[in-house]
């Protein structure tokens, strides 16, 4: 398996160890182990009910007793430290007992209405009865009843969320879920209320448990207290098969499990496979119930062929030869650069490979980009950016950074999964966290210092820290020499004055970049996303080489969607690393000798009518590229566009030939995640209605074209894998970058910086599509703090316009108690409001006004 | 209504005592002021601490005198401060534990309303002792007026130099802040406490780590009883040797005793540990008797969390090991009697509803090991119960003692079980004739 | 707002008291009940942003201690100590006797909205039972008598 993961040899060290005996057998483990863990390790079985692998043992439920010779009392084996000389039985009468009446007390006001109780066959409780309780229970009073109104049933339902229903009868009180939504993902919309024997798990007084890892809480729910819409009632579990699956909607490829029944080719739910290198078991809302768009039934169902200016349904040979034919003509008559391809990083690498493969050779061109919403890409490989872009990085070495820095980068919104890896450093091994953002981001509660930086400084912010750092002394002068004269402004305090950050905080960041033992230094969207992002590249490339980062850790840009850096990897850019390009050029036989063109360039080609033919694959500019206005007109004036989908979208709706695209699900694939760790995802079911894959897609056209892309199947998997294993790090410079700045003056008329990006529960356009996402958020909306509500006199909930130099649209306002600057935010990807008509592609940073609409 | 607890202490006897020092001056109404107290020798032990003796020194000088835990646990209190580790880089803590919740302990109150500067001046020794700078007193939320003595005496105490900045010229620094309970007996329990204080919920926590070595905020913390703490001036005054003068060889120094329920003279009495819980109900000095001339039922010596004693048993020393060894507890020094008219089984129903009630819910026995047993008890009380329902609840008690986080589980079973082995018969009855025997005349006047 | 500004201020003092401001949560109800007289969820907001600690966490904090109303009661909380001390000097005949006196039943409220009547765990007045309290006041040593004089000068203070 190809993978720039780095292994941490920190935590290599030889740790010290202890030797104990359980049921007879000896087993030495790393000290600090708990007696349950290394019972567990070595395969035997301890039921737990409260315990979870991934939280903070609290010893509440009691199942796990073992008992420990030379301890008067049954041990907890979840919170008992294995000891050195323990002697340990984990099967002993007296261990019987004990959880037998532990059992009996749980039972005691359970309803056991396992008939109607939709955990049936997969709850802990049942099975757990099953093996070790007793088959009465002693208890003969009326079972205690948490009721709404005054029905007294078993099925005593509460939504607690858009997701989430809720039985207090049947709950065990073993608070995983209070403590995971807490621990783990620093959420508080869950609690237990009262105490005792009437403590009840509920959602917070007139609230909803609705938080971007809410379904979590299901999944560890040990019996049927918790349970979903998604899922309840629509099939016995037992029925179901599994397909091992990853997440086509983050870049971590958390691991999933696709939950289907092949006789009727559905899928019912998806739930985490544990991978500790990748997830802890944790997956986000939008990864456990995205998938339900592959079961909509308004998919595109037949190829759709442009007569007589409408788009009409035609078979899969018409189209084919359709576009084989009118891209042929194109490039007999135009030549071949008069084509454009542009392709949705959710893709699988043998989709994007032949999809270079055929934009490449097939047709001809360099005009190959996957990065659709990122505007003004440089034009050439070698930049700081596309340095930063490459660096290796591991999700693992998170967990064990003593100094984590998110710069640019609402976490939680974008990469979910290394969210809850920093709060776990922060919540386990106390370590220190820094935010700085030109927006104030929901992360910020784990952080020591959390700076909000002026819309547009991003560069001088990372250059007031190296400033801070040669002043305070805090790296040796050897290695700050020269860098002074080559960054602006000329001291810490100017540049901190300019970003309009407390310059203190600035210098509590410097220091603990200096002493962190192993530092964890991420970048995000923001700058990936920004205008003019090489500048803030360069200045974090030279903050690297400052304090030696990446000698004691990881600085890496985090790749966004699912096969982000897979298509990097794969070279589905204009300009693949070195090596890459080097390797495809072999396997192509040349490579072409047209200018390369990114997204945006292609976009001006086509505005220029210098391309005249579009094949658009799975993705949907018109709704993402950030210049929804431009993307339009310049995509309008194709002589020829095709689109790939799964759905009808804004895109589909003008091109010539719309090819309807299968899902992730439905076919096996290889992606690679954000570390550059290759994954497979098992298909789940069949391609629905009369979709198909994008490779299918792809090798019918060339051959329609004469012109196969690959010999064999196996031929096409050496070529990825070759891909794969090229080299695509680019070596940080040795020398520092020349960071000049120039503050361009806010506009007159527009002046709240606007933050364009995606809701927490969405990703990409597809999940609007799914039923259980859209329970979450379903339309667009424009977020911002109480202050500017206040300022503006709306409130949440009120209609408002949001109009830049560019466009307008029309949301509603939700208020956030988090936010705390006049930025405001609003999520693309819904086409309930186009927002990214609100935005210019040259512009760093855009600015609208809102008004609130006449009711 | 008056200010102070109208309650009956034996102040007058302590005051005729050479030894005797707990309750010397709770009748003097000046004597919670701050000048009151340092002209009966207050803060003199703190000044003599905080000026000569290192704190280790202090450590020892408690741990030979014997001092051991009055708020139930009776774990010895110079041994429990030497516990807190000497390198870590952590703040510590000490807390004073005034949830005072226990049915039938109310001696903590009368140190607090009456006295508030001997609890603050044993905390403060106490603090240097562990090298805390932050002190808190955890005082149960009801107590208003306990709330507002012992506050008015922290900030005399920080107005005299007492507490705060550089105290004494010495260069040791310490702060007290006064934090109020919302009405949970499970905040007495140490671990508890820290939850609560810490703005959790008051729900206990598995040991180890020992607060000791991680309580409150994860750092080093002690927490000692109002009444523990309050003996600590006078063993740093008079030294180790003259606590050990008073007590058993085991139980050393003097001890408040709250005797309530039928007894003619119900108040707090202190007395020399190993004193005689026969002598102490029926002595006119102390209880006085059984009201009306009533025979004796039974008696509960170390608050509702013991063993239940019959009237045969009482001829026992009140101290650690002798109350051991007839099969009960000195628990917080609580004696509660029950004359003959009085239920076994009634009285058992009170106590089972108060730990029920007080459940914190966290481990499953005792959340719903007390919920069914105060069903079972209650039905058997109104003459409901069934046959087996006494070896049910005898085997739910044994599924329940030492299987929970914190002793409230061992605390609600360990007076049920006493009294099934002694009143057994008593128990039958109400089964066999579906009816309460007794007459229990609880009338108040 | 139903905290007034000097609840609030003394709220936010409370928070500095503390090394995590978290501890400020129950000195933070205990100021709210003395002023309201009872807690709400209403009254969490409120701390919430007072104090900058979750919802949800002074919602359950709130809710495990049993001190406070949470709902609106009459002027005077009358609450009667029925633990076993208290117990076996006459606290159930006590609390007889108030229902009777006061026309309502245990954990009603009277009808011009003066007591509220209920029974709670031992409040550390053992030997002086029975007894009760009455918001912030401890009554002992109780007489029908004493009873009936506390009752009378209540209801004249009113
Ligand atoms: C359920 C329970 C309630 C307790 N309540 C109190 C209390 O109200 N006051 C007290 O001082 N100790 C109480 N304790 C004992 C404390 O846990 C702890 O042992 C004590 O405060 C230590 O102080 P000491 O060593 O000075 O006795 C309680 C223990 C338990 C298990
Ligand atoms: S709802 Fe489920 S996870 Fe939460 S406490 Fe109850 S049983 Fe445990
Ligand atoms: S799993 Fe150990 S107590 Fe619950």
């Amino acid at each position: 398996m190809a993978t720039e993961t780095k292994k941490d040899t920190r935590t290599a060290q030889q740790a010290p160890t202890v030797t104990l005996t359980i049921d007879g057998q000896e087993v030495t483990v790393p000290k600090g182990t708990t007696v349950l863990e290394a019972a567990l390790g070595m395969g035997i079985h301890v039921p737990t009910f409260c315990w979870h692998p991934k939280l903070k043992s609290v010893g509440a439920c009691r199942m796990c007793y073992v008992e420990i010779e030379k301890m008067p009392k049954l041990a907890v084996s979840c919170a008992t430290e294995a000891m050195d000389g323990m002697v340990v039985h984990t099967d002993s009468d007296l261990v019987k007992r004990g959880r037998k009446a532990v059992i009996e007390f749980i039972l005691a006001n359970h309803p056991l209405d396992c008939p109607t109780c939709d955990k049936g066959g997969e709850c802990d409780l049942q099975d757990l009865t099953f093996k070790h309780g007793f088959d009465d229970s002693r208890y003969d009073f009326l079972k205690m009843r948490f009721t709404e109104g005054a029905v007294h049933t078993t099925f005593d339902d509460v939504r607690i969320g858009p997701e989430i229903i809720l039985n207090r009868n049947r709950c065990i009180l073993c608070y995983k879920c209070v403590r995971a939504n807490k621990e783990a993902f620093g959420e508080y919309d869950l609690g237990a209320f009262e105490r005792g024997n009437i403590t009840e798990i509920n959602a917070a007084p007139g609230r909803e448990v609705s938080n971007p890892f809410s379904g979590n809480l299901v999944e560890i729910c040990p019996v049927g207290a918790l349970t979903n819409t998604d899922w309840r009632y629509k099939i016995r579990v037992w029925l179901t098969k599994q397909a091992r699956s990853i997440c086509p909607f983050t870049s971590s490829g958390t691991n999933t499990l696709l939950w289907k029944e092949d006789h009727q080719q559905k899928i019912f739910r998806c739930t985490s496979r544990r991978n500790d290198d990748i997830d802890d078991g944790w997956i986000a809302d939008v990864t456990r119930y995205g998938w339900s768009y592959v079961m909509a039934e308004d998919r595109l169902q037949t190829p759709l062929v442009k007569k007589e200016g409408k788009q009409v349904p035609v078979s899969w040979e018409e189209a084919i030869d359709l576009v084989a034919r009118r891209l042929t003509e194109i490039d007999d008559t135009k030549g071949n650069v008069c084509i454009g391809g542009l392709i949705n990083p959710q893709l699988d690498n043998e989709s994007l490979h032949a999809f270079n493969k055929f934009m490449r050779v097939t047709i001809g061109a360099n005009n190959v980009d996957h990065r659709l919403d990122y505007p003004m890409l440089p034009a050439q490989g070698d930049t700081a950016y596309s340095i930063l872009s490459s660096q290796p990085f591991s999700i693992a070495d998170i967990d064990t950074s003593d100094v984590i820095v998110s710069f640019g980068s609402d976490m939680l919104k974008e990469h979910p999964n290394e969210y809850l890896r920093m709060r776990k450093a922060y919540m386990f091994r106390q370590a220190k966290v820094f935010t700085i953002n030109p927006y104030a981001v929901k992360n910020a509660d784990i952080a020591s210092v959390d700076v909000v930086y002026a819309p547009g400084t991003d560069e001088i912010v990372v250059n007031a820290i190296c400033l801070a750092a040669i002043e305070e002394k805090l790296v040796d002068a050897g290695r700050a020499a020269g860098l002074k004269d080559k960054i602006v402004p000329n001291s810490a305090a100017e540049a901190a004055e300019t970003a309009g950050v407390e310059l203190d905080d600035i210098k509590i960041i410097a220091r603990s970049l200096a002493d962190g033992k192993q530092v964890t230094f991420l970048v995000g969207e923001l700058v990936a996303r920004c205008a003019e992002r090489e500048p803030i590249a360069a200045a974090i490339a030279n903050l690297n080489r400052l304090f030696g980062l990446t000698d004691k850790g990881q600085v890496a840009r985090l790749a966004r969607y699912a096969n982000s850096k897979g298509a990097e990897k794969l070279g589905l850019t204009p300009f693949p690393a070195p090596e890459v390009k080097a390797k495809l050029e072999r396997i192509f036989g040349g490579w072409p000798e047209n200018e390369a063109l990114t997204t945006d360039k292609m976009l001006v080609q086509m505005n220029k009518e210098a391309i005249n033919a579009g094949l658009v694959v799975g993705a949907n500019p018109l709704l993402l590229y950030p210049d929804r206005e431009f993307a339009r007109e310049c995509l309008e004036r194709l002589d020829f566009l095709v689109v790939c989908d799964s759905f009808e979208t804004e895109t589909t709706a003008i091109a010539d030939v719309v090819l309807p695209l299968a899902s992730w699900a439905e076919y096996a694939g290889d992606y690679v995640n954000l570390e550059g760790r290759t994954q497979h995802a098992e298909a789940a079911i069949k391609p629905r209605f009369h979709s198909r894959p994008a490779l299918e897609i792809i090798e019918q056209l060339a051959r329609a074209m004469d012109k196969p892309l690959f010999e064999s199947a196996d031929e096409r998997r050496r070529e990825v894998a070759e891909v794969l294993a090229a080299q695509a790090v680019l070596p940080w410079p040795n020398d520092y970058f020349e960071v000049s700045f120039d503050n361009a003056a806010a506009d007159s008329e527009y002046t709240i910086p606007v933050f364009v990006g995606d809701d927490p529960h969405h990703a990409g356009h597809l999940t609007e599509k799914s039923p259980s996402l859209s329970n979450f958020v379903s339309e667009a909306y424009v977020e911002m703090s109480i202050e500017l509500a206040a300022k503006l006199d709306v409130k949440a909930g009120d209609s408002v316009r949001v109009e830049s130099e560019a466009g307008k649209v029309i949301v509603p306002v939700k208020v956030s108690d988090y936010l705390d600057t006049d930025a405001v935010f609003l999520p693309r990807n819904f086409s309930s409001a186009q927002v990214n008509s609100l935005l210019m592609r040259k512009k760093r940073v855009n600015r609208v006004k809102i008004t609130r609409v006449a009711d | 209504m008056s200010f102070y607890s109208p309650v009956i202490t034996n102040a007058a006897e302590v005051a005729q005592s050479d030894d005797l020092h707990l309750f010397r001056y709770v009748e003097d109404p000046e004597q919670h002021n701050v000048d009151t107290y340092e002209k009966h020798g207050g803060y003199v032990a703190w000044k003599k601490v905080l000026t000569s003796m290192q704190p280790d020194e202090v450590i020892a000088e408690v741990k030979n005198s014997g001092l051991r835990g009055r708020g139930g646990a009776g774990f010895p209190t110079g041994m429990k401060w030497g516990f807190v580790p000497k390198d870590s880089p952590k703040a510590r803590y000490l807390i004073c534990n005034a949830d005072e919740s226990e049915p039938g302990t109310c001696k903590d109150r009368v140190i607090m309303e009456r006295d508030p500067h001997a609890m603050i001046e044993g905390m403060a020794i106490g603090a240097y002792a562990i090298g805390s700078h932050l002190m808190f007193c955890y005082i149960r939320g009801e107590f208003g007026h306990c709330i507002d003595q012992v506050e008015a005496a922290m900030k005399q105490a920080y107005a005299k130099g007492h507490l705060g900045k550089n105290i004494y010229g010495s260069g040791y620094d310490l702060d007290m802040v006064v934090h109020t309970g919302g009405g949970a007996y499970i905040c007495g329990e140490e671990t508890a406490l820290l939850n609560s204080l810490e703005g959790e919920k008051g729900l206990s926590r598995i040991r180890p780590p020992f607060p000791a070595v991680a309580g409150l905020y994860a750092s080093p913390t002690i927490v000692n009883n109002v009444e523990t703490l309050a003996a600590v001036p006078h063993i740093i005054n008079r030294g180790a040797d003259w606590y050990k003068t008073m007590g058993t060889e085991k139980s050393a120094g003097s001890k408040i005793f709250s005797l309530t329920g039928h007894v003619n003279r119900p108040g707090n009495y202190e007395v020399p540990l190993g004193f005689n819980l026969k002598t102490l109900i029926y002595d006119e000095k102390y209880g006085a008797g059984i009201p009306n001339g009533k025979k004796l039922k039974a008696v509960i010596p170390g608050g509702a969390s013991t063993p239940y004693l019959k009237p045969d048993m009482i001829d026992v020393g009140l101290d650690y090991e002798s109350l051991a060894s007839v099969g009960s507890m000195l628990g917080s020094g609580a004696i509660i009697v029950l004359d003959e008219d009085t239920c076994i089984v009634w009285s058992i129903m009170k106590l089972i509803h108060f730990f029920r009630h007080e459940s914190c819910g966290k481990c499953t026995p005792c959340r719903e090991g007390t919920g069914w047993l105060e069903q079972l008890i209650t039905r058997i009380e109104h003459g409901e119960g069934r046959p087996g329902d006494i070896e049910k609840i005898d085997d739910l008690c044994g599924n329940i003692l030492g299987r929970t986080i914190c002793p409230l589980g061992d605390a609600a079973v360990m007076p049920i079980q006493s009294t099934i082995k002694h009143w057994r018969d008593e128990w039958q009855y109400h089964i066999d004739h579906k009816k309460c025997p007794c007459a229990n005349t609880h009338e108040f006047k | 707002m139903i905290l007034t500004e000097e609840s609030v201020k003394a709220i936010k003092e409370k928070v500095k008291l503390y090394p995590q401001r978290k501890s400020a949560i129950l000195p933070a109800l205990t100021i709210a009940y003395r002023q309201v007289g009872h807690l709400s969820d209403e009254i969490y907001q409120e701390i919430s942003r007072a104090t900058r600690i979750p919802y949800v966490e002074i919602a359950e904090a709130a809710t495990f201690y049993t001190m406070f109303p949470k709902a609106p009661r009459g002027k005077y909380l009358i609450q009667v100590c029925h633990n076993i001390s208290c117990a076996l000097l006459g606290a159930d005949s006590l609390i007889g006797y108030l229902e009777e006196k006061l026309g309502i039943k245990k954990g009603e409220t009277t009808p011009d909205n003066l007591f509220t009547l209920i029974s709670v765990e031992c409040l550390g007045s053992c030997a002086t039972a029975p007894m009760m309290q009455i918001n912030n006041d401890f009554y002992e040593n109780l007489t029908r008598a004493k009873v009936d004089e506390i009752l009378e000068e209540l209801k004249a203070k009113a």
